[in-house]
């Protein structure tokens, strides 16, 4: 009775998946509804099953019998019976409470289980937010309450289905521009799973095209748009890529940053204004009523700012794309993306995304410096909360980064660092321009095209880079210093150097590292989180990489262990 | 009374077969052993009350409903042939079945005319559900009771019916006694009779009035609850899952435990404390960690041990057990449970003294737990394969089946659960194994089991993340190497191990070489071993050791160089088996005052230093406590079965016996004080029931026998009371201090 499926049932809800297995895909394609991947090395994918995701696949039309079927016909050993009640217990929550426009009494929360609807009414949490009982089984919710009324239902576990439609907003017209090119079939598939859905998040790796997804959104509401962004340069971006990609002209698209206010048709603006306070008041929240906006983008919903959530509860008439590489919050707050911007509506696995070309393959290496005597002095002495910067800003990292740059003399390379000295060192040492925090837009953006063009070959920047800035042409990435420890720091980083190649070529991704010091600590983070993506990962010493006579060769020979 | 009719309950055993009387030893054991001497001695342990009450508390509804038209029957006994007609609801097999259960086991006895004996009286308190005779009860019942009883209100009904249900008993309203409740007007009127201060109860003519013509109630048949049915292939699909699961997590809370024991509390339980520690590294909720503990317990893997036996510890026997094969870790861990005297399911709850019982506690030992499993296991196996009943109707069964015992069915949906739990059963269906441990045993259940659980796997795949996933359960040997090597990082039906550099360190603590490190990984990893795995051994194994920590027992230290040199170089002061540790540091294996007499005795002067920079460690060893052997652990949940063999003999043992009083029997029937003989018992209740005199031989306090007439009136609790026609009052007699009675008109002869 023990049968050879790939996939194993842990005690936990994790789902583990032997990618080598032949039914591999067809059990992938199986589970991907209702279990987030979590990790993706080599051999085995670690799936979760949750009560979110359980919850998003019942929203995306799955009942509990297809997700026990799917435990049950893949699993290679016997799944505990409670295992499998647990599932169905969690998923038959979704949709007993259900939100809908009732044509005599407007918004309505109705149910179909009176007593999970006397339960929330009791609730300290919700009870606030209805309003008058129409029946025993329906009662009226202000519009204005829409959102948190369902943020509240998730957290005490009955989360609502929102059937209340949406507004239409003002009509503008908007085509996609497909003259040679063509959207890939799963950007098509993100966004019918999405405008099917009404609202909800579409998550796809870096560099897989979520911009189009955005586009491609856009031109089936074919209303004003509110593209919310992470930074300026990212608003820039997506600029250029809607007038390239779209019908819509220059002057259709305004930008709503620190620099301009424009409000037109399809406004860009930073999450950073939006959240701006003076005086303990937002403001810019008129934004948000300055046009009757038919779809709202959220770009990198993972980095949402709390305060945009708040905002956003009371959006929740418009429809709401969210676009991100991972749902994973490092705050915590998935549940938060859920109730109010939508459940999950596509998901995409990265590693099927790279090996249908359309992203970069990546090699990560990381590479182990020792420092000399003299620093490892400092470092031992130096008070705890100095002793990251001393590692990772070490000299002794000079002359392997340069030795890095010099093994790959005809790729495009960023270097990126967190310490602005450092970056100034460098940028002097390796005689490449610095982009660090104060570098002004303009200039950022004459050295990005620079280095768009071939005119700059490497260089130098701080986290500023971090986020939505595309360099397809960047092939190698060396990372010498960071804010370590932070998962979407480390994709983001990546994602840098994943933009598919022009011919196929390999991105290569080095972080250096002070051997024995905080330095390594958090490099064994990164080298799990980036194996954990299913990223070839190699560590080398800095004199393997140099060879021995050369750049301070023996130096790098370590001392017998006695 | 008819004269061919045995006349006392040993006279009509005495007329038995052989066949007959084996049964009765078989139905009722505890009267067999040691073997009764005769008939009258066999008839005096059928009278003893726990023997009445533990043969009435096996039968079913409906065979006590058969007893119960007896004892409500008017007079001394029943006609056979009439009994039927009491029952007109009943079936007549099932009467007939009834009666032939009763008499087997002398619960009932008779030929033509079937009595109950005086002790099954006593034991039925309220037969059929009906109170005692108003009499009895002391009430004055109504006149017309018929016409009282129309005359009530509908509330004033509404009580009595309640109370002519199945327990005619009920406890007054709370509230001042002057409120005219409902029940207080029916005590006025004497249709309730007070019992104590809280309590009534419905005397037996008004629940017999109100019962109309079923004066015994509906009739209990067999309930038949709809079944619930599930595929048998999947329910013993689900119940492996359940097993390996079970097995897994028992595994893991024994491995926490021999890293960390937990302190055994003075009241004998484990501590909050340690409870949500091994929740919290489980992942599990705290009940499911003391559940696991429990089971571990009952399985003998876990007990009291330790230095100073104060820990809670994983036994030899759990060596023993990881090294099993699954099935077989099963079956232990199933049958340990099963026959467990204690219930799980309190743990948390309070005590009478308020206080929350911990886990491992003495305090949730029940002698009744392994029967009430039993039964209610058993009754889910007499459904068919693939079949069998909600915790309700489970409930609805046992009932009927044991309604003597209903007050020890609380704990049976807790039982279910623990079986689905356990992998037994999968909502209340009992897997193929679940029904084999119920037949066959330990063996029975690991053969049920066998052909669902996995073959132990000897690989794992090494990943770049430096996870190792081991797709299944390990064989004993890779998972104990695996458990030094690596961390749990989730299990279940696969195992995830992380190695750390923490972890490559403990294994290089524990003599691995980097070489063996990077061999073990290649040699058990189906998959490449990832450069990066590689990598992390060689760069903990550079930095492995550089500090170095040794034990010694003292140190003989000096500025003088030159005389530590001269010290070591000195072939006298070789016993003090001393060497150099450092400059002006040498050090010994010795006790510190061994080697001051060494260096004394060589001609130095040395000095002892207080002990503040000696280190004293010891090898760890794995603790273990002395455990029980394995089948001890529980008391056995029934006497050993009789033989036929036994039967016989014994049988045959009685009727020599037998034959051996008749030939020096007189009347009337003698005793020796201080042993009360059942043919006295059995012959001063049938003068209470008949209202016969009988000749007392009497021995007062002081020690003076005397011999009177009596008329007695009851006989409860070892006492006779009853009218002494010598001294014109009514008296109360000791039955024990009776030394010989007679009835005075005819049984004498």
């Amino acid at each position: 009775m023990v049968t050879d499926g790939p996939l194993i049932v842990q005690s936990d809800k994790t789902l583990l998946l032997e990618v080598d297995h032949p039914l591999a895909k067809e059990c992938r394609s199986a589970i991907a509804p209702f279990a987030e991947l979590e990790r993706s090395p080599e051999h085995v994918h670690t799936y979760r099953v949750t009560p979110l995701a359980l919850w998003n696949a019942r929203a995306a039309g799955h009942d509990a019998e297809q997700v026990v079927d799917a435990l049950v016909r893949f699993s290679r050993y016997p799944v505990p019976h409670a295992l499998l009640v647990d599932v169905a217990d969690t998923m038959d929550r979704y949709g007993r409470l259900t939100l809908a426009n009732n044509p005599v009494h407007g918004l309505v929360l109705t149910t179909t289980d009176r007593a999970v609807l006397e339960e929330v009414v009791r609730s300290k949490r919700v009870a606030p937010m209805l309003g008058a009982r129409i029946d025993a089984d329906s009662i009226v919710v202000h519009p204005s309450e829409r959102g948190r009324l369902k943020q509240a239902l998730l957290k005490v576990g009955w989360p609502a289905e929102d059937l209340a439609g949406y507004v239409d907003g003002q009509a503008h017209p908007i085509e996609l521009d497909q003259s040679g090119w063509q959207l890939r079939d799963y950007q098509q598939q993100a966004v019918d799973g999405f405008w099917a859905g009404g609202s909800g998040v579409v998550v796809l790796p870096c560099g897989a095209g979520k911009t189009l997804v955005g586009a491609a959104a856009m031109a089936e509401a074919k209303a004003t748009t509110l593209i919310l962004v992470t930074n300026t340069v990212s608003g820039r971006q997506w600029k250029r890529e809607l007038i390239a990609r779209t019908s819509l002209t220059e002057e259709e698209i305004g930008e709503y940053s620190g620099e301009r206010k424009e409000i037109r048709p399809v406004t860009i603006a930073t999450y950073q204004v939006i959240t701006t306070r003076r005086k303990g008041e937002y403001r810019h929240l008129d934004l948000f009523d300055a046009q009757d906006w038919g779809l709202i983008v959220y770009d990198e919903v993972h980095l949402l700012p709390a305060p945009i959530f708040r905002l956003t509860a009371d959006l929740q008439s418009r429809r709401r794309l969210g676009l991100t590489a991972t749902l994973v919050r490092e705050d915590g707050r998935e549940d938060d993306v859920f109730s109010l911007i939508g459940p999950k509506r596509y998901d995409a696995p990265w590693r099927d995304i790279e090996a249908q070309g359309h992203i970069a393959p990546a090699e990560c290496i990381e590479v182990r410096v020792s420092m000399d005597d003299e620093e490892r002095m400092t470092y031992a002495v130096a008070e705890p909360e100095d002793r990251y910067k001393i590692a990772a800003t070490s000299a002794s990292k000079m002359p392997v980064i340069k030795r890095i740059l010099e093994r790959h003399p005809d790729e495009h390379s960023l270097v990126i660092g967190a310490y602005l000295d450092q970056l100034d060192a460098l940028g002097v040492a390796l005689d490449a321009p610095v982009i660090q925090g104060s570098t002004p837009n303009k200039e950022r953006e004459r050295l990005f095209q620079a280095f768009r063009t071939g005119e700059i070959r490497t260089l130098v920047v701080s986290k500023v880079a971090n986020f939505s800035i595309d360099l397809p042409e960047a092939a190698v990435a060396v990372q010498v210093s960071g804010t370590f420890g932070s998962r979407q720091e480390e994709a983001q980083r990546l994602g840098r150097v994943l933009r598919p190649k022009a011919d196929g070529r390999q991105a290569h991704f080095y972080s250096v590292v002070a051997r024995d010091t905080l330095d390594s600590e958090y490099s064994a983070h990164r080298q799990r989180f980036l194996a954990e993506q299913g990223y070839a990962y190699t560590i080398i010493d800095a004199a393997d990489l140099a060879g021995p006579g050369e750049v301070n060769g023996p130096d790098w020979v370590d001392e017998p262990a006695d | 009374m008819p004269q061919d009719q045995p006349a006392t309950l040993a006279a009509w055993l005495r007329t038995r077969s052989d066949e007959q009387l084996g049964a009765l030893l078989l139905a009722r054991h505890d009267v067999a052993r040691p073997a009764p001497s005769d008939v009258v001695s066999l008839a005096s342990r059928l009278a003893v009350p726990i023997s009445v009450d533990r043969a009435l508390d096996e039968l079913d509804a409906a065979t006590l409903q058969v007893l119960d038209a007896v004892l409500l029957s008017e007079g001394d006994g029943v006609a056979r042939a009439e009994l039927a007609a009491l029952l007109p609801d009943v079936p007549a097999e099932v009467v007939q079945r009834g009666v032939q259960t009763l008499t087997e086991r002398a619960l009932l006895w008779g030929d033509d005319e079937l009595r109950a004996p005086e002790p099954v009286r006593r034991s039925v308190r309220h037969p059929a559900g009906l109170g005692r005779r108003a009499v009895d009860l002391r009430v004055q019942l109504p006149r017309d009771l018929p016409g009282t009883l129309a005359e009530l209100s509908a509330e004033e009904r509404d009580v009595l019916q309640r109370l002519a249900g199945d327990r005619p008993v009920g406890h007054l309203p709370d509230g001042p006694a002057t409120s005219g409740s409902p029940a207080r007007r029916l005590l006025q009127l004497g249709l309730l009779a007070r019992i104590d201060a809280v309590n009534v109860e419905l005397p037996r003519e008004v629940g017999l009035a109100l019962r109309g013509d079923r004066p015994l109630g509906s009739p209990r048949v067999r309930p038949e609850p709809e079944l619930r049915r599930r595929p048998q292939a999947d329910v013993d699909r689900q119940a492996a899952g359940a097993a390996m699961e079970v097995i897994g997590r028992v595994g893991e809370l024994l491995v926490l435990l021999e890293d960390e024991p937990a302190g055994l509390l003075r009241s004998g339980g484990m501590a909050v404390r340690d409870q949500k520690r091994l929740a919290r590294e489980l992942h599990v909720p705290e009940s499911d960690a003391t559940f696991l503990a429990e089971l571990a317990f009952a399985a003998g893997l876990l007990d009291v041990g330790g230095a100073h036996r104060d820990e809670w510890l994983p036994t030899r026997a759990y060596d023993l057990w990881r090294e099993q094969d699954l099935p077989t870790r099963w079956a232990t861990l199933v049958w340990g449970w099963l026959t467990s005297v204690r219930l799980p399911s309190l743990v948390g709850q309070r005590t009478v003294a308020g206080k929350a019982v911990n886990a491992l506690s003495p305090d949730i030992v029940r002698q009744t737990a392994p029967a009430v499993r039993r039964s209610a296991l058993a009754a889910l196996a007499e459904t068919p394969p693939g079949s069998g009943l909600t915790p309700d109707d489970l409930l609805t069964v046992l009932r009927w089946r044991t309604p003597r015992r209903a007050d020890r069915l609380a704990p049976v949906p807790a039982v279910l659960a623990e079986a689905d739990r356990l992998g037994i059963s999968v909502g209340g269906v009992l897997a193929g194994a679940g029904r084999l441990l119920l037949t066959d045993g330990e063996d029975g259940a690991a053969d049920g089991v066998r052909e669902l659980l996995p073959e132990p796997l000897d690989h794992v795949l090494a990943q770049p993340d430096l996870s190792l996933v081991a797709p299944g359960p390990l064989v004993a040997e890779l998972a104990t190497t695996l458990a030094v090597v690596a961390d749990v990082e989730s299990s279940g039906g696969a195992t995830v191990y992380r190695v750390s550099d923490a972890s490559v360190r403990r294994a290089l603590d524990r003599g691995w070489s980097a070489t063996d490190l990077h061999e073990f990984f290649a040699r058990a990893s189906r998959t490449p071993v990832p450069q990066a795995l590689d990598y992390l051994v060689d760069d903990v194994a550079r930095q492995h050791g550089r500090l170095r920590v040794g034990s010694i027992e003292c140190y003989v230290r000096s500025d003088d160089h030159g005389l530590l040199s001269q010290v070591l170089g000195d072939r006298r002061t070789a016993p003090a088996e001393l060497r150099r540790l450092a400059p002006g540091v040498l050090v010994s294996g010795l006790q510190a005052d061994e080697v001051l007499s060494v260096l004394r005795s060589s001609g130095y002067a040395p000095a002892g230093e207080s002990s503040g920079g000696a280190v004293l460690t010891r090898p760890p060893a794995k603790p273990r406590a002395a455990g029980r052997r394995p089948g001890s652990s529980a008391p056995p949940t029934a006497p050993r079965p009789m033989a036929p063999g036994d039967v016989t003999a014994t049988v045959r043992e009685i009727r020599a016996g037998d034959a051996a009083l008749a030939a020096r029997r007189t009347d009337p029937v003698r005793q020796i004080p201080g042993v009360t003989t059942a043919s006295t018992l059995e012959l001063l209740s049938r003068a209470v029931a008949d209202g016969l005199p009988v000749w007392l031989g009497y021995v007062d306090a002081a020690g003076s026998g005397s011999q009177r007439v009596v008329r007695p009136s009851s006989l409860v609790g070892g006492f006779l009371q009853g009218f002494d026609e010598g001294r014109g009052e009514n008296r109360t007699f000791a039955v024990h201090r009776i030394t010989s009675v007679a009835l005075v008109t005819e049984a004498t002869g």
